[in-house]
């Protein structure tokens, strides 16, 4: 049993290790190969009409792999090319694009330099060029500056492919550098582009151009890219690295890093503890609210984007506004989350190695009452509410118990202490390789999480019970260029985890931990006379019931070694994509993709367990300390292991997706660009329960988008999704969803000039559009203008005849037809303002979202109808704002340093305007007008005095209730607490402020950063039911509440905790005011701090670039609630949040 | 690249032309209402679905006059230990309200059934019958009265229940409009002339006696219409509904008045007629009050015993000849089970249900008058200890003590009631006179209490429900012997004719003649030979006045414990002089008979002009403007 642990993290790592030994030299060979035989004298076919010379540059550059080297301020005054030529070589297109441009080029070692038309002239040569040994000739001097002709220090200036002949500018951005002839000096600096210049003159002077991301930068938009000066909707990106945390979930990273995305988690057991996230806020109250999530395209599920490496991202992008989603049509209502993963490049193999070994441990340990308390408190809990009441404990046991006798007479079991380790240690391995050669790219990765489980491995037993969570990912993305002009990219990526550990998960421990008597027995007995010869474990435990066997209590101890359970699940993606150019073909400019995947999810578990065999010391044998065990299972108890098998479940889905993509500049101003999409997606559910359920889920649809630019200064688009869904009737079935936006760069206005020092890029967006969502009633209701019936329920069948043998099942209708449902519909707003002021980057949004058409029962059906399911319509609205901010400020230092700030907040709020409610005779139960998860309850005033104060208030009508339960106010002064008598309470349980700020600094090969993030405006409620000490002569104490409650000694009218009881109190179980918290909160979410070797120890190494880490999440939590962690809301008996150290290394080969 | 080329606009073209149909994944044979009518297999379980919404009276959880009222008690922590559900015992201890109304039948929750989806589905299948292809007229007609009585019923039960109901003769479409569906309560003598005027059209359908008992035993008959529709008739013109001022304030919104304010004499005639006409029915097709003959199981049994098992027969012995209704659908394993005492040591027994002694104090003494009106039997003794001697052999066992209250006391009491001491017969064991089971209820005994549950909280147990073959084993083992429970009886419907005869004629021999028949099944005399030889008030049943309370003692007598006394005590406007008092049971916290025969309040109980009805939940109220709210709640 001990050996059932394969050491998969070896294997793993060996498999990957001899696959990248194996393929390495190969994968080296063909790529240096390639950049060394690059023929000239190939030919090539191009046509260009009235092309920029930048996207000329750029289709030659894609057509030889060469690149271009130029001066922007070159190639100012070039005007638009048109030349058509067919099968020339590289130097015959080069000198015809230089008669035409007056530009000279010359061409060394798979670089074009561009040089000003009054250069000296060039002679192509057609052989390859020698290399030639290097000889120092030349000084060049000069200055760099900025664009405001101030020198620049600090810029780092090399010669191109030579990085050891190098110098920096000094305090006036002056320089001078010995280099050989006609090599090629690059000037950088961060947050400056960097800039190439031939070194035929001896003096250059170079200006850098602030590294504007907002002109060039390319922006990951619905079914394809845009430039980011061309985008007119509410998108918001953010750095994967931004992504890393020190969690095997992604997901927990989300919380106020994205502006516009409202997130939190409840849990923290490893594998349950997906944060919930919506984008700006949820605005619908139909059951989906969670954004639509594509990865690569593909719609997935949040458990999916929870798995996903940062290491593997490429870009993170939310879509918020109506533009951007609309081409989604009927799923984007509640906004897009895109990821793309990385590809491979050209180049030889890039290796990145990441390792992180973490240390993890609960935000905030509960206290439990001592067990002397825990009796005392028990046995008042009993007597104070019924003084006849028998009491729990006898005074022997206590005074046992407190002078310490006999560990088994007079147990005292601290059930955290023995069954949990203080912290436990994770690690994660990430391996990435990527490369590629003219012919295909390549990126493959993997990864593998080890989450251990905080269980201690017990000696008595003979196997591990602990959570041992492996989850293994590999992912293959492979570009193919099958021709110029044709693309084809394999993507296939597989997910895996593998479990063992309790029958019922960590979680469940936690909670029978939580719901263990600490006294009524020990955990396990030594043997007494009777039972010397016994072989197995004799548990301890007690009768609920003493006449009956099967009313025993919960012994964790018991369930954590009885067994345990083994899970697998997986998750296997493959992925096609074709793209061809149809530039030379159809039209110039017009690109065309085809998408198709598939994926298969599977899942099963096998749990193997014994059944305990429980023992207890009779009170009488207690008294009279005489140790004899009384069995109390004796026929239940089995010494072999018991084998069950979990559900299986299996699922499958396939989708295809089918693009056009034209884009064009006209004339030099012009741009239009347009995308049409049709789409295909269809699962299937083989566990889906019903036959209804069991029919595909499918969606279809066409979409659009045309976009039109003048001169980079005026933008204008158009968006459409034409959607069907299979859930409505045939004439309702396809629903059109168009949107249109505007974007206005004043930055580029002439006007704009003389402000561009100050503000160098301003700009505002416009977005209004409809956006449907057809995910509506429950995922269940899947034909909603079908009626469904149950032809043999059981539940209505009857039974007559003289021996009660003729029986028949019944009918029931579940739901009745309804042809007129149809889609819920979202109209949205957007305006929002990207701006950058200085070295400041500003983006600014306010939406409006007005959601119309939320089905919903209609309130007036009364039951005298009698109808068996509900009656619904299309009738709810609500509507929903939201206001989001970030700012994030960049700013290098000549001595090597720099730091950088960011910040965002999310203000979201909604409200229901329409919802069909019964006319309540008062005006504040209806829920118009009030946020969504805002929650509705009583007022509690405070504790009752006694039975006078009782009889003098309303009758409160939730059940038996007495002095020292809560007294709620009567709202509406009938003499009595009712359902009418609820109004709003506090703020919504759905947090609408989050907001998140950190910096990040860098001094030579160090670098610190810290993210604090927090929510505001949200309220939780203590549970009472679910913390309620004692029940079931069970359940733990939590310290807080034995210090403060009610008792008839202490009559705190304000007690925490009212008067003990050993049920749930009914009374005192209604949400108010009484348990209601501040869910307010913000935490120190993050600090890193890195070192990153200096290039030449890295090289030692044979390493490009080597960091090092230390990671800490979680850190400090700031809130008014102090009980326990906050986040987790009201039940203290969840598993907690996890602080975590992390140590970590990150190393490029 | 041509290739690819082509092979990406043959796809897109294979694609758009399979757009079209893509979303039709719903095959054409999904169920729908047509197919719940489409054959006579599929119509009968339909009609089995209009009969699923009966009642299950024959369950303590379910039926609120078994628990909600003041004949059986349950034990003080059963919300700790919950082994039966006692919704309708927190009615009994005043905990009922609008929020969430206990056994609430309107909407089905809490232990009640949803009656008006239940007489839409009746609505429904009488709508569809006459459509179904493969089915006779005369079965289709019979089916059909038996949804129209099932139709009836229900809307009998809400009356009862909630007084004046909107009565649902049609279905409203799904569509429509809040005015159309914002439905007001009619006035009583509506729902009742609904009521019987549906029954009267059921009845006109239905076979006097089921075509074949081995399939049908069980379905609705003439018979049973008619017996029910003297039920209704008789509540109609009893004083709850006849002319009852305290209920003039009950009124729709537009001033329409629910109750009927003037007493109409003419009610009672109509009761009386319909009764007759039910019995003669009844008697026509071999009802008689049921007897018991001794049987292979028995062999020869005394007097005294056979007399018990016919008085317990006749709710206990499967389809007995005095059963007119009885149901199938009740699960009367938990009735037998948390009715039966323990005789020996089982963990498993519910045995729960405890029979307080105010209903212990209703039973006749031996001489067939109250216990209070005895003149040989001493009322202020009743708390004594007194020793059983062979004379009570069959009744009390030999040589053990108990209460003076349970000695001298009619077959009824001795067949109805467990109690410390008492002798029960069967249950295993079956040598009448030799060594047959007897309960002993004191702590520490068999059938005394061991833990919080599983045990009479008051020392009595209601022995009438349970069938003289269930076992119980050394253990946890029992078994119970299914019966039909007695919807309705001969014997009710026997009462029923003397309650309104002596209403429309007084005390005359015919008034006499059926409370005297049932009487002597008790092995009592008649009712003017019993008062003028024992009674303190011998001309008592010589005046309407006195015969009337004579008749109704003698109902509650005969039908305790069968869900009867509840409603009979609220038609009679009698229910706040009975249930505003205390409830007691014995000291059974006591090992020895001295401090066990103490009596002990178990609760005080209240009643108010509210609790005649039940509370109609609020969310009802506010749906419905035109709804009202029953007077009090």
């Amino acid at each position: 049993m001990r050996k059932r642990n394969l050491p998969i993290t070896r294997v793993f790592l060996c498999l990957l290790t001899s696959v990248f030994v194996l393929t390495w030299p190969s994968l080296m060979n063909a790529s240096s190969a390639q950049a060394n035989t690059f023929r000239y004298e190939k030919n090539y076919s191009i046509g260009f009409n009235a092309e920029q010379i930048l996207k000329v540059f750029s289709k030659i550059e894609n057509l030889t792999g060469l690149q271009f080297s130029y001066s922007p301020a070159d190639l100012e005054g070039i005007k638009p090319i048109t030349l058509v030529e067919k099968r020339r070589n590289v130097f015959e297109l080069l000198k015809k694009l230089s008669a035409l441009t007056g530009l000279k080029f010359s061409l060394s070692r798979g670089l074009i330099a561009v040089l000003p038309n009054d250069a000296p002239p060039i002679v192509y040569k057609k052989v390859q060029e020698p290399i030639k040994p290097v000889k120092i000739d030349t000084l060049i001097q000069g200055q760099v500056t900025d664009s405001l002709k101030k020198g620049l220090p600090g810029v780092s200036i090399y010669v191109k492919g030579k990085t050891n002949i190098g110098t920096s500018t000094d305090l006036n951005g002056r320089y001078s550098i010995k280099v050989p002839k006609n090599s090629i000096l690059i000037f950088t600096m961060v947050g400056y582009k960097a800039v190439e210049r031939n070194t035929n003159q001896s003096v250059i002077d170079v200006m850098l151009r602030e590294d504007d991301s907002n002109l060039d930068e390319v922006q990951v938009v619905a079914f394809g890219t845009q430039k980011k000066e061309s985008v007119v909707g509410a998108i918001t990106t953010i750095k994967p690295s931004e992504l890393k945390v020190p969690s095997s979930n992604l997901t927990t990273a989300l919380q106020g890093r994205i502006a516009g995305m409202v997130a939190y988690q409840r849990s923290g057991e490893p594998g349950q503890d997906n944060a919930d996230f919506f984008i700006r806020g949820a605005a619908t109250f139909g059951y989906k609210k969670d954004p639509l999530i594509l990865i690569d395209g593909l719609e997935l599920t949040a458990t999916d984007l929870a798995r996903l490496q940062p290491n593997d991202i490429a870009s993170f992008s939310v879509l918020k506004d109506a533009t951007s989603a609309a081409v989604y049509g009927a799923r984007g209502a509640n906004g897009v989350i895109l990821v793309t993963t990385k590809r491979g490049s050209e180049g030889k193999a890039e290796i990145n190695f990441q390792y992180d070994h973490s240390m993890s441990e609960p935000t905030k340990n509960l206290a439990l009452a001592d067990p002397i308390t825990y009796m005392r408190l028990n046995n008042e809990a009993i007597t104070t509410r019924d003084p006849l009441g028998t009491q729990m404990y006898s005074q022997n046991k206590i005074d046992g118990t407190v002078e310490g006798k006999d560990r088994f007479m007079y147990p005292a079991t601290d059930w955290m202490d023995m069954l949990l380790k203080r912290r436990t240690f994770n690690s994660k391995a990430n391996l990435s390789i990527k490369g590629g050669g003219k012919v295909a790219t390549y990126y493959v990765t993997g990864t593998l999480n080890q989450d251990n489980g905080i269980l201690k491995v017990d000696k008595r037993n003979n196997f591990n019970s602990n959570i041992d969570l492996k989850s293994t990912s590999i992912r293959s993305n492979v570009d193919i260029n099958i021709t110029n002009s044709t693309q084809m990219a394999v993507r296939l990526y597989g997910n895996f985890d593998d479990y063992t550990g309790p029958i019922n998960g960590g979680s469940a421990v936690y909670n029978q931990i939580m719901n263990s008597n600490p006294v009524l027995f020990a955990p396990y007995y030594t043997p007494d006379e009777a039972n010397t010869f016994t072989n197995h474990i004799l548990f301890g435990n007690a009768l609920g019931n003493p006449s009956d066997p099967a009313s025993l209590k919960i012994n964790p101890y018991a369930d954590m070694v009885k067994g345990y359970k083994d899970y697998s699940r997986s998750l296997m993606l493959a992925q096609i994509e074709i793209k061809q150019d149809l530039s030379g073909l159809l039209l110039n400019g017009l690109r065309a993709r085809l998408m198709a995947s598939t994926n298969r999810r599977s899942y099963f578990d096998v749990s193997r367990a014994y059944n305990p065999f429980f023992y207890t010391l009779p009170d009488a044998g207690v008294v009279n300390n005489i140790y004899a065990l009384q069995e109390l299972n004796p026929t239940t108890g089995t010494e072999t292991l018991n084998y069950q098998e979990g559900p299986k479940q299996v699922s499958t889905e396939a989708y295809m997706e089918f693009a056009l993509n034209y884009d064009k500049d006209f004339g030099g101003k012009h741009n239009i660009s347009g995308m049409m999409v049709g789409i295909l997606r269809n699962s299937l559910n083989a566990n889906a329960g019903s036959l209804q359920s069991s029919l595909p889920f499918r969606n279809i649809g066409f979409s659009g988008r045309f976009s039109y630019g003048y001169d980079s200064r005026y933008q204008a688009e158009f968006n459409f999704g034409y959607n069907g869904s299979e859930r409505f009737y045939l004439d309702k079935r396809f629903g059109f969803f168009p949107s249109a936006g505007v974007a206005w760069n004043v930055s580029n206005e002439p006007f704009w000039k003389n402000f561009r020092k100050v503000v160098s890029n301003l700009k505002f967006r416009a977005t209004y559009g409809l956006i449907g969502n057809d995910a509506i009633g429950s995922a269940t209701d899947r034909f909603f203008y079908l009626s469904e019936i149950a032809l043999n329920d059981g539940n209505k069948g009857a039974t007559f005849g003289l021996n009660f043998d003729r029986n028949r099942p019944g009918y029931t209708v579940n739901r009745f037809e309804n042809t007129e449902i149809t889609w819920e519909k979202s109209r949205r707003i957007n305006l929002g303002m990207d701006a950058r002021i200085k070295d400041f980057n500003v983006i600014v949004d306010y939406s409006r979202d007005h959601r119309t058409n939320i089905l919903m029962d209609r309130a007036f059906i009364p039951t005298t109808m009698g109808l068996s399911a509900a009656v619904r319509a299309n009738v709810g609205a609500m509507k929903s704002e939201a206001f989001e901010a970030s700012v994030d400020y960049n700013k290098s230092f000549s001595n090597s340093a720099w730091f950088s700030l960011r910040a965002n907040f999310t203000y979201a709020t909604n409200r229901y305007e329409i919802y069909e409610e019964p006319d309540y005779p008062e005006a504040y139960r209806s829920l118009v007008g009030s946020p969504t998860s805002q929650q509705r309850g009583y007022i509690a005033e405070r504790l009752f005095v006694d039975a006078q104060d009782i009889n003098n208030s309303p009758i409160q009508t939730f059940g038996p209730y007495m002095a020292g339960d809560i007294k709620y106010r009567d709202i509406n002064g009938d003499g009595r607490i009712s359902a009418a008598d609820q109004v709003a309470l506090g703020y919504p349980t759905n947090p609408e402020i989050v907001y998140g700020f950190g910096f990040s600094a860098g001094y030579k090969s160090f670098d610190l950063s810290a993210f604090f993030s927090g929510l505001g405006r949200t309220s939780f409620w203590i549970d009472n039911g679910n913390t309620n000490p004692f029940v079931n002569g069970q359940r733990a104490l939590l310290k807080v509440y034995a210090d403060n409650h009610w008792s008839e000694d202490n009559r705190n009218l304000y007690a925490l905790w009212p008067r003990l009881s050993t049920t749930v109190i009914a009374n005192n179980n209604q949400r108010s005011t009484w348990f209601m918290r501040n869910g307010a909160l913000m935490r120190l979410k993050q600090v890193e701090l890195g070192y990153t070797m200096s290039n030449k120890a890295a090289n030692k190494l044979f390493m490009k670039r080597v960091r090092m880490y230390v990671t800490g999440s979680n850190l400090l939590t700031f809130s008014k609630f102090s009980l326990w962690e906050p986040e987790l809301g009201g039940n203290a008996f969840n598993y907690p949040l996890q602080r975590v150290f992390n140590l970590g290394i990150n190393a490029t080969f | 690249m041509n290739k690819i080329f082509i092979l990406i606009a043959l796809a897109t073209l294979s694609v758009l032309s399979a757009c079209k149909k893509y979303l039709d994944v719903v095959p054409d044979n999904i169920a729908t209402i047509n197919d719940a009518f489409s054959s006579r297999v599929q119509t009968e379980k339909s009609l089995f679905t209009c009969y699923s919404y009966l009642p299950t009276d024959g369950d303590p959880q379910s039926n609120p006059a078994m628990l909600a009222g003041d004949e059986m008690w349950l034990y003080p922590d059963i919300r700790i230990s919950q082994i039966i559900n006692p919704t309708g015992w927190f009615v009994a201890l005043g905990e009922q309200g609008i929020s969430s109304p206990l056994l609430n039948f309107w909407d089905g929750e809490n232990s009640g059934k949803p009656l008006y989806r239940g007489i839409r589905d009746c609505n429904t299948f009488i709508e569809r019958i006459d459509g179904v292809r493969d089915m006779n007229s005369y079965e289709k007609g019979k089916w059909k009265g038996e949804a129209m009585f099932l139709n009836a019923y229900y809307h009998f039960y809400l009356l009862r229940m909630y007084g004046p109901i909107p009565i649902v003769d049609k279905n409203l479409p799904i569509a429509a409009t809040p005015e159309q569906v914002r439905v007001s309560r009619r006035p009583v003598d509506e729902c009742v002339n609904y009521i019987v005027k549906t029954l009267d059209d059921a009845a006109l359908l239905l076979p006097e006696k089921v075509d074949l008992p081995i399939e049908e035993q069980g379905r609705i008959t003439k018979t049973i219409a008619l017996a029910i529709k003297a039920r209704v008739l008789l509540m109609a013109a009893s004083p709850l509904f006849n002319g009852n001022p305290d209920f003039a304030n009950l009124k729709n919104k537009d001033g329409e008045q629910l109750f009927n304010q003037a007493f109409d004499p003419k009610k009672w005639e109509r009761a009386l007629a319909a009764t007759k006409e039910a019995i003669t029915m009844a008697e026509g097709n071999g009802a008689k009050l049921f007897e018991f003959v001794s049987n292979a199981t028995t062999g020869n049994l005394s007097a005294e015993t056979t007399r018990l098992l016919s008085i317990q027969g006749a709710v206990t012995e499967r389809w007995n000849v005095e059963t007119i209704w009885g149901l199938t659908n009740s699960n009367m394993n938990t009735l037998q089970s948390a009715a039966m005492a323990r005789v020996r040591n089982n963990s498993s027994l519910l045995s729960c249900l405890a029979p307080t002694n105010r209903m212990a104090e209703l039973f006749y003494t031996k001489n067939g008058v109250p216990i209070t009106q005895d003149k040989t039997w001493n009322y202020a003794n009743k708390n004594n200890l007194r020793t059983g001697t062979v004379a009570e052999k069959y009744y009390i066992k030999q040589a053990y003590q108990t209460a003076e209250l349970n000695f001298d006391r009619e077959p009824r009491f001795y067949a109805d009631m467990a109690f410390d001491g008492g002798m029960w017969y069967g249950i295993g064991k079956y040598a009448d006179g030799g060594d047959i089971w007897y309960v002993q209820g004191k702590l520490g005994q068999a059938a005394g209490r061991v833990d919080i549950r599983n045990f009479s909280s008051t020392g009595y147990w209601p022995k009438k429900l349970v069938s003289y073959l269930c076992t119980q084993t050394e253990g946890t083992e029992f078994t119970t012997q299914r019966y039909a429970w007695p919807a309705m009886r001969l014997g009710d419907l026997y009462l029923m004719y003397a309650e309104a005869a002596n209403e429309v004629n007084g005390p005359t021999a015919d008034t006499y003649k059926y409370l005297d028949l049932i009487r002597t099944r008790a092995g009592l005399q008649g009712v003017v030979a019993s008062w003028s030889n024992f009674s303190t008030d011998p001309s008592k049943p010589t005046s309407k006045e006195g015969l009337r309370s004579i008749i109704r003692q003698e109902r509650m007598i005969e039908l305790a414990f069968e869900g009867s006394r509840f409603w009979d005590l609220r038609r009679w406007k009698e229910a706040p002089n009975v249930y505003n008092g205390v409830i007691k049971g014995w000291d059974i916290n006591q090992r020895d008979a001295v401090n066990y025969y103490r009596e002990k309040v178990l609760a005080n109980q209240s009643f108010g002009l509210k609790d005649y009805f039940w509370p109609i939940k609020d969310n009802n109220i506010l749906v419905n403007g035109n709804l009202v709210q029953n007077l009090g709640w």
